[in-house]
């Protein structure tokens, strides 16, 4: 069983040696893959005809569209730039979003942790690491709350522009992925403290938890590099 | 082969209502596959008659302009999602286990769940007959699906209907896909497995591939219609194309969803009743690959009048071009097969081989449409509409026949009548060929498509009458399939085990075979393992003693079912309504999660 | 709870130390990131951000998921998938290329 040090055991034979569990969640975080690609995609067509703001980056508009703005948004362009345009601040907040991103790597860190204690006969780190993750992911979310929120009262929602309906399509879906995990990771949590706690797979189903976990952060990574860093 | 008497349990002996509502069996969820496929077939068929009724003469008076919407729009989606692919569903749910020597699928009750997803998914989308059912054609271009062109729910009922059944096939293929790779019996090798497996494999790949960017598109189309998006609304910076490409992408690889399996039905029929292995299997494999491929590649062929640009257009066009290239493969290995065959044409014979040169008029047409300056001319007419029924049902359909009449005796014990089997076929052989062919000459001569009616003076009225009393042609052959049945269902089982003397795994346990499936797992050592069992007077192996487990039956997956259904009712009701759904999705799923599967 | 220990030595042996060491390359990759993103070095920004996010999201998969120590056909399903997810998605950008390189006409 030296090969299978890592995989807990597997129920029947399967053709390829691979656990149909863990097969499964491969192929499901390959169609992921489509789904934020085509989010993203999405918010890449409409990146390039902005046209009003709220933008995401700083960026300049003529006077007369100025002027057809209602004044919540009017605030955001308050300067009046040499050239007789006027200057739009970008609405994204990078220190703010940059925090946020480490919190989500750094779950991703705890959720390699916890599926270490899990395969290797340590509940208690294995049960620690997901209460972590969980609260990483939560501490997370809180930080998209409390941007949603922000953006809202500065005028930007769905309704808004192409930005306002992009973004909060794409980050929202993502969001509720992570939601979803954090559920994941709590039930895990919570079955573990049965009397025979995960049962002898323990260390799969964490790991298979893994699996999605760290997929919704790699998204998180691309989203973050296409929408954050990426000027308009 | 005997099977062991007695002591292992007989498929059937647990009966009522309840055991079909938490059977985990992959033969009993194919039957209601099969059962609610052919149903909403028929649903279909109606929905076409009626149309076909208000066609027949100028001036129609049977139906509406706001009705016939409804109607072709609805008739489409019927086909498409509630009756073709789950027919396909329905014998993969049968067939793919036994054929791949194991015992069940991957995930027994996932795959309940995603029987009753469809089944709650397809009577939320047919449902909509009583309010406004959906009525900007199957493909819904925006921004006429929008909230500014009409007052009713229809689209969000398209919308809602289409993600859960969405979830139900992203299920199902995942599953398929994982038992395909991960369950084959020992010997049985990805080279040996027939080519109804095969296909299979492609298609579940092609789905849960496929599915993600349309269900984006709905989504998006959703927020557009909720929550004052503009997606896919110009006036305010919106792309009706992008629903375009976001849908096709999805759409192209779909109807290739919808061919391949049938294409793979009559690659086990054409063999079995020529008395030859299939010719040039590796190419079939291949061929199959490739046409899964490359139909992520041709999707624009459906936008060449939208305004693309040149090169775009050019590399769509010479794609599709060359995705017939596979196609003409698989034609040729299936005559290869026949050529030299000692053949019996019985009817399911005679509806396989009929797809030979009925889907290639459909393929014909169909690369006619790739040149973009020929589709131009094309596009919206009844050209295309005689080019997507040769293929679908002049095709597809009359494989899922053959489908039917070959494993009918597997899955019942009994054999179909071949007498009312002749008439069956010949009835809608000629029903399709009198409803479709003439639809080539109104596409030529400018009839454009969903048009409620039309004038006199256009000199269609001639091939309309045509394709209408064909129509009802094929209705009628359809009804000989249906009297069928239940003439031969009141029959004693008689079948016994592979009646056919067919080469594949299914025909080596009873008909209909056990809980289990096999009372023991055969050894496979080549392709066509029972022919070559035969050939080389290899007995099949005894029972053994050891015992067997089939996963218990269980109550989660209808469960789950109802509780996405809750979450899709809330939309088009009252959003109280989603919030129930919460609750009931996570009791389901814990108690799935934390359920004994032994 | 599995008692099986992995051979000392066996390639999959990535434990603790490991794992924040590489947390540590992820960080630091992304604080390169958000340093170029301030910067003003013109259009190899965005390539250069694409090439290092890639970086990232391939380290992620492999090890943090552990694909690279899994058995080759999950390795291929997932490279194959992620593959067509990725021309699939160029070929659409493409398709409104004129619209990202000249917006509004």
């Amino acid at each position: 069983m030296a090969a299978e040090a890592h995989a807990a055991p597997v129920h029947h034979p399967t053709s390829t040696g691979t656990d149909n569990r863990k097969l499964l969640m491969w192929l499901f975080l390959a169609s992921e893959c489509l789904f934020f690609g085509t989010l993203i995609s999405a918010f890449l067509v409409f990146k390039a005809r902005m046209a009003v703001p709220p933008f995401p980056h700083k960026r300049e508009i003529t006077e007369s569209l100025y002027s057809t703005l209602p004044e919540k948004i009017q605030e955001q362009c308050a300067t009046q730039l040499a050239n007789g345009l006027r200057e739009c601040h970008g609405i994204l907040d990078i220190p703010i979003t940059s925090t946020s991103t480490f919190v989500l790597l750094g779950s991703s860190l705890a959720m390699v942790l916890a599926v270490y204690g899990a395969q290797h006969g340590r509940p208690g780190m294995m049960k620690a690491w997901i209460l972590i993750t969980a609260l990483l992911g939560l501490t997370f979310l809180g930080f998209q709350v409390y941007e949603f929120r922000t953006f809202g009262s500065e005028g930007l929602n769905l309704a808004t522009n192409q930005f306002g309906a992009s973004f909060f399509v794409l980050t929202g879906f993502h969001g509720t992925h992570v939601g979803v995990g954090v559920v994941y990771l709590l039930s895990l949590l919570a079955a573990s403290f049965r009397r025979n706690g995960l049962g002898p797979e323990a260390g799969f189903h964490v790991e298979t938890a893994g699996l999605y976990w760290h997929f919704v952060d790699i998204v998180w990574i691309v989203i973050f590099t296409v929408i954050y860093l990426i000027p308009s | 082969m005997a099977t062991a008497a007695g002591t292992l349990p007989q498929y059937g002996t647990h009966s009522g209502l309840w055991s079909w509502i938490t059977t985990v069996d992959h033969k009993r969820i194919g039957t209601m596959y099969l059962v609610t496929a052919f149903t909403f077939f028929i649903v279909g068929g109606i929905e076409a008659l009626l149309i076909r009724s208000q066609l027949a003469v100028p001036n129609g008076t049977v139906i509406d302009a706001e009705l016939y919407n409804q109607l072709f729009s609805m008739h489409a989606l019927t086909m498409i999602f509630l009756a073709v692919m789950p027919m396909a569903a329905a014998f993969f749910n049968w067939m793919i286990p036994l054929m791949i020597g194991a015992r069940d699928v991957a995930f027994p009750r996932m795959n309940a769940l995603s029987y009753w997803l469809y089944l709650f998914g397809a009577l939320l989308l047919t449902s909509s007959f009583f309010f406004t059912a959906p009525n900007s054609g199957w493909f819904a271009y925006a921004p006429l699906t929008e909230v500014q062109y009409g007052a009713s729910q229809a689209m969000d009922f398209y919308a809602l209907g289409l993600l859960m059944l969405g979830v139900s096939s992203m299920a199902a293929s995942l599953n398929f896909a994982v038992t395909i790779i991960n369950m084959r019996a020992p010997g049985m090798t990805m080279m040996r497995l027939p080519v109804f497996v095969w296909m299979t494999l492609i298609i579940a790949f092609l789905l849960f591939l496929a599915l993600p960017p349309l269900t984006v598109g709905l989504l998006e189309l959703l927020f557009d219609r909720n929550f004052e998006t503009h997606f896919f609304i110009p006036d305010g910076g919106g792309d009706p194309i992008l629903w375009q490409h976001l849908f096709w992408v999805f759409g192209h690889p779909e109807v290739y969803i919808l061919i391949l399996p049938p294409m793979g039905i009559i690659s086990e029929v054409i063999p079995t009743f020529s008395r030859k292995p299939l010719f040039g299997y590796s190419a079939m494999v291949f061929a199959g690959i490739a046409i899964g491929f490359m139909s992520w590649a041709v999707w624009s062929h459906h936008m060449f009048t939208t305004g693309l640009n040149p090169v775009p257009r050019a590399i769509f066009a010479a794609n599709t071009m060359l995705i017939g290239v596979p196609t003409g493969i698989k034609i040729f290995n299936w005559l290869g097969t026949m050529y030299g065959g000692n053949i019996k044409f019985n009817t399911a014979m005679l509806f396989a081989v009929s797809f030979i040169p009925l889907f290639t008029i459909g393929g014909i047409s169909g690369v006619m449409h790739s040149s973009p300056p020929i589709d131009t001319h094309h596009q919206d007419t009844y050209f295309v509409v005689a080019h997507l029924h040769y293929v679908l049902v002049a095709g597809a359909i009359m494989g899922m026949f053959a489908g039917l009449y070959y494993w009918f005796p597997k899955m019942t014990g009994r054999l179909l009548n071949e007498g009312l089997g002749k008439w069956n076929f010949w009835l809608m052989f000629v029903g399709v060929n009198v409803t479709f062919f003439p639809m080539h000459f109104l596409g030529v001569a400018g009839m454009p498509r969903r048009i409620y009616t039309y004038a006199d003076g256009m000199a269609w009225g001639f091939w309309n009458m045509t394709a209408t009393i064909g129509s009802f042609t094929l209705a009628l052959g359809i009804l000989f399939f249906i009297i069928n049945v239940f003439v031969t269902l009141r029959k004693e089982p008689n079948a016994g085990d592979n009646p056919w003397d067919a080469p594949t795994l299914e025909w080596a346990t009873s008909s209909p075979p056990p809980e289990h499936d096999f009372d023991v797992v055969p050894a496979v050592r080549a392709r066509d393992p029972l022919w070559y069992d035969r050939d080389h007077g290899i007995a099949p192996a005894p029972p053994t003693d050891e015992p067997i487990h089939m996963p218990p039956p269980s109550y989660y997956p209808i469960l789950l079912g109802i509780g996405a259904l809750m979450l899709a009712l809330g939309p088009l009701s009252s959003m109280a309504v989603t919030a129930l759904g919460v609750p009931v999705i996570l009791y389901s799923v814990w108690g799935w999660a934390l359920e004994p599967t032994h | 709870m599995t008692t099986e220990h992995h051979e000392a030595g066996a390639h999959e042996g990535l434990g603790p130390r490991q794992y924040v060491t590489i947390f540590a390359i992820l960080t630091i990759v992304t604080a390169v990131e958000l340093a170029l993103s301030y910067s003003h070095i013109g259009a190899v920004l965005i390539p250069l951000l694409l090439v290092l996010s890639a970086f990232k999201f391939v380290v992620v998969v492999a090890y943090f998921m552990h694909l690279r120590f899994e058995p080759r056909i999950l390795n291929r399903l997932f490279a194959g998938g992620f593959a067509l997810a990725s021309l699939v998605l160029l070929a659409l950008i493409s398709l409104f290329w004129n619209d990202l390189t000249h917006p509004l006409g």
